[in-house]
């Protein structure tokens, strides 16, 4: 008993925030739309100091265009990476260059231009972290975000077709 | 929602003092300057250190001894970092003319330790401000060569020495220095890259951005009026021209990536656009307007550079394949090769005093080193070396020395060196990485 006491004093702050918190709810507009969480689609890889597609990075391409007609309405993000040589600004440029090849494909195999987007990370954003051969041709890469439309609020679960 | 609200307010609130404090640092305090005497370049072209001796400035005690020992310890270290001195101890009997009388200058002391030119004075309190009058010799000639009183407030008492550097460096070389002068950078301490700024000898290291995204290479317009950098806060890298005195930021409109600006002049940058579809470079104005396009080669064109007058710009192009260094003239639009040494040449950085361009080179060792080379492609020096990567390089607005970024000692740090690549030295300690610096050209 006597550990109790204290126990709620201590809680009485907390508490009352807790209850604040739960009165606040109520002037709090509540969003409209829900966004799904966006889709990560796997990446395809590039050679050293190259923005050429290699030829097995078609067969990713084409999963992403699948993707892309299955959400009518959703939207694309192609990353550009590069490995950590060479030298920032540089990589910058040859990063959009990745992601606009992998897009430029895309276009062509028949996706909407107007639902993608190509931003480069330049060396930016590694993915993986060390400092060899094994992690800088990971790291040369395009990587897709698929971001499907929002769904009605009141009912997440009603589909989009 | 509302918590992002309160976050971006905080932020530009932190962004406003700092910009604040900045233009208070920049504004003109009172210096009231004597001048007299004369104004002669007595070092010879290409010579050696100049040997001076540096006498603490006389004062009565109290207040007056604390300035006279901090303006000391300023000019020491500001004339230091300059590296054109040895600065020589002052000889005990230094302020004790030949004829035994106080006060005078002991020529002969002074010649007996080698001593080239002497410098020294008295410090006193006048209308509660410092006041420090200040008097070089020529101590062969036993000649004054300058005589001026420096004074402004107490918080000032660095700038004010600095301020006597400065002269003091015009007068012997007959060139304008860098003191004044400010470097801007990108560090990673608070674990996303922002913006930052330091004096020219890395004192005063101050955070210009809190974006919490990633900005790149910033650089001042040469009056010191816009911050030009890129920043990821829209998602993608979208170049930004922040007016520092009245806080406005444009933006460059366009589709595609926008990077690395440089200032052409004071109304005019360049920087690398994309929404034409391949990587090209434009000429902008601070407004964010486009003025016209510069290069028209498939493949990337990154890194613009200009000379000091405007007419030429050095940049990147990967036409041929790998990046290397090109000059076009503004005006033809003629554009030649100025590189062939080595298969990666990278950030140009064209010197505000002369026909020399600073670039780094990513070696078949695996070094990245800094070369220097003149603008008709002659005179190529390698400046670093043996020392893993070294890159960035930007000029001090007089053109005698180099800051760059190093990782020679584990993390990428910011080092200085003369134009020649001697006497390289870390300029400051800050937790994190530090990279892209860039040196500004106003004073």
């Amino acid at each position: 008993m006597r550990t109790v006491k204290p126990l709620l004093r201590s809680m009485f702050i907390p508490g009352m925030l807790f209850l604040g918190a739960c009165c606040c709810q109520e002037d709090v507009v509540v969003a409209p739309e829900v966004l799904p969480p966006p889709v990560e689609l796997g990446d395809i890889f590039f050679d050293y100091d190259k923005s050429e597609l290699r030829a097995e990075a078609t067969q990713q391409l084409q999963k992403n265009f699948d993707w892309m007609k299955q959400n009518a309405t959703g939207t694309l993000v192609v990353e550009g990476h590069c490995d950590e040589r060479g030298t920032n600004e540089y990589n910058m440029a040859l990063g959009e260059r990745r992601a606009n090849a992998a897009k430029d494909y895309m276009v062509n195999i028949g996706a909407d231009p107007a639902r993608m987007q190509a931003v480069s990370f330049g060396e930016e954003r590694p993915f993986a972290l060390g400092h060899d051969e094994a992690s800088w041709a990971q790291n040369r890469r395009a990587h897709f975000v698929g971001q499907g439309a929002a769904a009605p609020a009141p009912a997440p679960a009603a589909e989009a077709k | 929602m509302i918590t992002c609200g309160m976050n971006s307010r905080t932020s530009k609130g932190v962004i406003a003092a700092v910009l604040l404090l900045w233009s208070l640092f920049l504004s003109p305090f009172f210096l009231h300057a004597e001048e007299q005497g004369e104004y002669i370049a007595i070092r010879k072209q290409g010579g050696g250190k100049i040997a001076l001796v540096l006498d603490r400035a006389a004062a009565k005690g109290g207040k007056e001894s604390e300035w006279a020992q901090e303006f000391d310890k300023t000019v020491k270290e500001g004339l230091g970092f300059s590296n054109l001195f040895s600065i020589l101890p002052p000889p005990s009997n230094v302020r004790a003319g030949s004829d035994g009388k106080a006060g005078g200058v002991n020529f002969g002391a002074l010649s007996s330790v080698g001593a080239e030119v002497y410098a020294g004075g008295a410090v006193s309190k006048k209308g509660g401000k410092v006041n420090i009058d200040m008097e070089v010799y020529d101590t062969f000639g036993t000649k004054l060569l300058l005589k001026k009183s420096y004074s402004g407030k107490e918080e000032h008492l660095r700038s004010l020495g600095h301020a006597f550097c400065a002269d003091l460096i015009e007068l012997l070389t007959g060139k304008k220095s860098f003191f004044g002068s400010k470097i801007v950078f990108i560090s990673s301490k608070t674990g996303s890259k922002e913006v930052y700024r330091c004096d020219f000898d890395g004192h005063g290291v101050e955070q210009v951005t809190n974006f919490r995204s990633i900005s790149l290479t910033p650089v001042l317009s040469p009056d010191g009026r816009y911050l030009a950098y890129t920043s990821y806060t829209s998602g993608r890298p979208t170049l930004y021209i922040r007016n520092l005195q009245d806080n406005k930021i444009s933006s460059v409109a366009k589709n595609g990536v926008s990077v690395d600006p440089s200032w052409r002049n004071a109304t005019e940058l360049a920087t690398t656009l994309s929404f034409e579809g391949d990587q090209e470079i434009y000429l902008v104005r601070p407004d964010g307007g486009i003025v016209r396009r510069l290069t028209n080669s498939k493949g990337i064109d990154v890194s613009p550079t200009f000379s000091a007058d405007g007419r030429q710009m050095a940049f990147v192009s990967a036409r041929n394949g790998l990046p290397q260094i090109f000059i076009q003239d503004m005006q033809s639009g003629l554009t030649r090769r100025l590189t062939y040494s080595g298969r990666y040449n990278t950030q140009p950085s064209w010197s505000p005093a002369g026909d020399k361009i600073a670039y780094s080179t990513w070696e078949k060792t695996g070094e990245i080193n800094i070369f220097v080379i003149n603008a008709d492609g002659s005179g190529l020096k390698r400046l670093t070396s043996g020392v893993r990567e070294n890159e960035s390089p930007s000029w001090s607005p007089d053109g005698s020395m180099i800051v760059f970024t190093s990782n020679r000692q584990g993390g990428k740090k910011l080092y200085v060196m003369s134009s020649n690549g001697e006497n390289q030295r870390r300029l400051l300690q800050v937790d994190g990485d530090q990279m892209q610096p860039s040196w500004s050209l106003f004073r």
